[in-house]
C-alpha cells in the first residue's frame, strides 16, 4: 500500500499543496487533470526525486519520506521509456540488479521468466534505440519489474505508443497487475485508459486535490463543478434541489436518491447519457422535447448540440452516426430526448 | 517557392559566403606550398622546431587534462543545478575567450609573483610560474577552459534528466547514475572538448610569451624566427605546426560524425 498524507511540494513556480491518497495492493490508481496539475511531479515526489516540504509518504507501512529514491524500491515507467540508448535491451533489464544483492539464481529465473513473460526473447541483443514502443515500454516494464519493486508507478506510459501498441500494452498492465498484488499509480490524460485500468482515482488541478474515491464516482460523480467539466460531463445546469427534485429548464426532474440534499448546486449530466426517444420507447425516466441547433462530426459520433423546447435550455449529446444517420437528423430538426434519473448528478454549493 | 527562385537564393548564399571561406584558405594554402621539401626536412630534423613541436603538444595535452578532471565537475554542475550566482560563473568561464590573451599573462604572472601572498607561497613551496611549464600549462589552462566546459556542459544538457531519474529509481546512487549513465552518454562531448581545448591551447602564443619565452613552444618559436630570420624561416615552422593543428581538427571532426550517426 502507498499512503501520501499531507504532501507539500514546492518547485519554482508551482506547489504542490497538502496531498492525502491511499491505494492499496488491489489497487491501479489514476493520478488525472490537466497539463501542469503536478500529476507527474507528484508521481516524482512518491519516488524520491524531488524533495518535499512536507507531509509522509509510507510504502507498506514504512516512512520513506527521508529515503532517497534509491533505497524505496519503487518502479517507475515515463512516458518515453528513458531506456539507456548507450546499452541493450539486456543489460537495461539487468542494470540496476546489482544495488540489490540479488544471488545469480534469483537473478537468472526473474530475468528469463519476465523476458518470456513480456515476449522479449527475440530482442534482448539489440540496442534500444532501434526498438518499437511497444518493444521499448515492455522493456522499461522489465527492466522496473526486475527489482521486485513495492509499487509500480506509471507516468504517462501508453501516450506515446501508436494505437495498435496502446491496446497491447494496456490489456498486459492490467494482467501485470492481477499478477503482482503491488499497487501501480497511473498519470494519465486519457479517460479511457483511466477506466480501463483503474479501479480507484484522483483530480488534481493546480497543485490541489479536488477528487479521490472509486474512478467510476470522479466520472458520475464528480465532487466540483471543475471536476465535472473535466471528466466530460458537459451538461451543467444551475439548479435547486427540493424534496429531491429540480428543474431542468421547465421540467421537473427526480434525482438519484443517494444524491439527494436540499439546496443550491449545478445539475449534471454526461452527454453520452441523453439518448434519443423513439416512438414507444419507455426505458427513459425523463422525455424532453428539444431541437438539434448544431451538428458536429466526430469521426464515429457526433457532437449534437441540443435546444430544449420550451425554455431553451442548452445541452450536449453524443449519438452515433449510426444513429444519426437511421433518423437522418439535421439541424432543426425537433426530437424528443431522454435520460435516466440515475444518470442525473447534483453538485452542492 | 519555385525550383529556380530556390537555386538563385543558395547560388546568392554560395557568393556571400565565399570571401569568408577563401579569408582563411588563401593565407593558409600559401604557406603551406610555399616551403619547399628540403626546408621541411630539415625543419622537422631541428632539434629546436622539434623540441617546440612536443613542448606545445605536451603543455597542451597537460592543460586538456587539467581542464578534464576540473572542467567536467563545474560543467555538469552549470548544467544540472540552479544556484545563486550561476550566471556570474558561466561568466567567468566565458571570460578568458573575450580578454587578450598578453593581459591573461600579465594577470597569472601579477599573481604568480612575489609580490602577491599566492606568490610568495608557491616560491617557498619551490612552485615557479616564470619562464617553467607550470607557467605555459597555468596560462593554457586559463584559455582552453571556456571551449572544454561549454562543449561538455552542452552534452550533460543533452542527457535527459529522466534517464538520470529512471536509474535513481533502479538503485543507482548519484554517483553511479553519473558513471553508469551521465558520463557514457556525454564521453563524444567529452572528447571533442579535450581536442577543442588541446587545439586553442597548442596555438596560444600572447599569453605563452609573457609567462615563458624560454622553454619555447611552436609558436614562440615562430615568432622568433619571424623577428630574427624573417619569413621564409618561419613559414616551414608554421607548416609542422599547422600539420598537428589540422590532426587535432580531423579528429574532432570524425568525432563529431560518429555522434551524428549514433544519434
Amino acid at each position: 500500500m502507498i499512503e501520501i498524507r499531507d504532501l507539500t511540494v514546492q518547485v519554482p513556480g508551482f506547489r504542490l499543496e497538502s496531498i492525502g491518497l491511499e491505494a492499496g495492493a488491489s489497487d491501479i490508481f489514476a493520478l488525472i487533470g490537466p497539463t501542469g496539475s503536478g500529476k507527474s511531479l507528484l508521481l516524482e515526489a512518491v519516488a524520491g526525486l524531488v524533495p518535499v516540504q512536507g507531509g509522509r509518504v509510507r510504502i507498506q507501512g514504512e516512512d520513506v519520506t527521508g529515503l532517497p529514491p534509491e533505497k524505496r524500491r519503487l518502479g517507475l515507467v515515463y512516458q518515453d521509456q528513458s531506456l539507456f540508448p548507450h546499452l541493450s535491451v539486456r543489460d537495461n533489464i539487468h542494470y540496476g540488479v546489482r544495488y540489490h544483492g540479488l544471488d545469480a539464481a534469483t537473478r537468472r529465473d526473474r530475468f528469463e521468466h519476465l523476458v518470456r513473460r513480456l515476449e522479449l526473447e527475440q530482442i534482448l541483443e539489440r540496442s534500444t534505440i532501434r526498438l518499437s514502443g511497444g518493444e521499448k515500454q515492455r522493456v522499461a516494464l522489465a527492466r522496473a519489474l526486475m527489482l521486485q519493486p513495492r509499487a509500480l508507478l506509471l507516468d504517462e506510459p501508453l501516450s506515446a505508443l501508436d494505437p495498435v501498441f496502446r491496446d497491447d500494452i494496456r490489456v498486459l498492465l492490467r494482467s501485470l497487475h492481477q499478477e503482482l498484488g503491488i499497487p501501480f499509480v497511473l498519470v494519465s490524460h486519457n479517460f479511457s485508459e483511466v477506466l480501463f485500468l483503474a479501479g480507484r482515482g484522483a483530480v488534481l488541478r493546480d497543485g490541489v486535490l479536488e477528487q479521490s474515491g472509486p474512478i467510476r464516482d470522479l466520472f458520475e460523480r464528480p465532487a466540483t463543478p471543475f471536476c465535472a467539466r473535466f471528466v466530460g460531463m458537459k451538461n451543467l445546469v444551475p439548479c435547486t434541489v427540493e424534496q429531491g427534485r429540480a428543474r431542468l429548464g421547465d421540467v421537473t426532474v427526480r434525482l438519484p436518491g443517494a444524491d439527494v440534499r436540499e439546496g443550491r448546486g449545478t445539475l449534471g449530466l454526461r452527454p453520452e447519457d441523453i439518448v434519443l426517444v423513439e416512438d414507444g420507447d419507455r426505458s427513459c425516466d425523463h422525455v424532453l422535447r428539444a431541437r438539434i441547433s448544431a451538428m458536429e462530426g466526430q469521426g464515429f459520433y457526433f457532437r449534437v448540440s441540443l435546444s430544449l423546447e420550451p425554455g431553451g435550455l442548452s445541452l450536449s449529446a453524443f449519438w452515433t452516426r449510426q444513429v444519426v444517420d437511421r433518423h437522418r437528423l439535421q439541424p432543426n430538426d425537433l426530437v424528443r430526448i431522454g435520460f435516466s434519473s440515475r444518470c442525473l448528478h447534483a453538485i452542492y454549493e | 517557392m519555385k525550383p529556380h527562385r530556390d537555386r538563385l537564393f543558395f547560388t546568392l548564399l554560395f557568393f556571400a559566403s565565399l570571401p569568408l571561406v577563401l579569408l582563411v584558405v588563401l593565407p593558409l594554402a600559401k604557406m603551406l606550398t610555399q616551403p619547399g621539401w628540403t626546408e621541411l626536412w630539415e625543419s622537422i630534423r631541428d632539434p629546436q622546431v622539434l623540441g617546440a613541436l612536443a613542448r606545445s603538444m605536451g603543455t597542451s595535452l597537460g592543460a586538456a587534462l587539467i581542464c578534464i578532471l576540473f572542467g567536467t565537475p563545474l560543467a555538469y554542475l552549470l548544467a544540472r543545478k540552479s544556484f545563486p550566482g550561476k550566471r556570474a560563473v558561466e561568466g567567468i568561464v566565458d571570460l578568458p575567450i573575450m580578454i587578450p590573451h598578453p593581459v591573461i599573462g600579465i594577470a597569472v604572472l601579477s599573481l604568480a609573483g612575489r609580490h602577491h601572498p599566492l606568490g610568495r607561497a608557491l616560491q617557498e613551496i619551490g612552485v615557479q610560474v616564470m619562464g617553467t611549464y607550470t607557467g605555459i600549462v597555468t596560462v593554457l589552462v586559463f584559455v582552453g577552459l571556456p571551449f572544454y566546459v561549454n562543449t561538455v556542459k552542452a552534452g550533460f544538457e543533452a542527457v535527459p534528466t529522466r534517464l538520470e531519474k529512471a536509474s535513481r529509481s533502479l538503485g543507482a546512487g548519484m554517483a553511479a547514475t553519473f558513471l553508469r549513465v551521465t558520463l557514457p552518454l556525454t564521453w563524444t562531448q567529452i572528447v571533442l572538448g579535450t581536442i577543442m581545448c588541446t587545439a586553442r591551447a597548442i596555438s596560444e602564443f600572447g599569453a605563452v610569451v609573457i609567462v615563458a619565452y624560454h622553454p619555447m613552444t611552436a609558436p614562440v618559436l615562430i615568432y622568433e624566427r619571424f623577428t630574427a630570420y624573417g619569413l621564409r624561416y618561419s613559414q616551414s615552422v608554421c607548416f609542422w605546426l599547422i600539420a598537428v593543428s589540422f590532426l587535432l581538427f580531423v579528429s574532432m571532426r570524425l568525432v563529431s560524425r560518429v555522434r551524428t550517426v549514433e544519434t
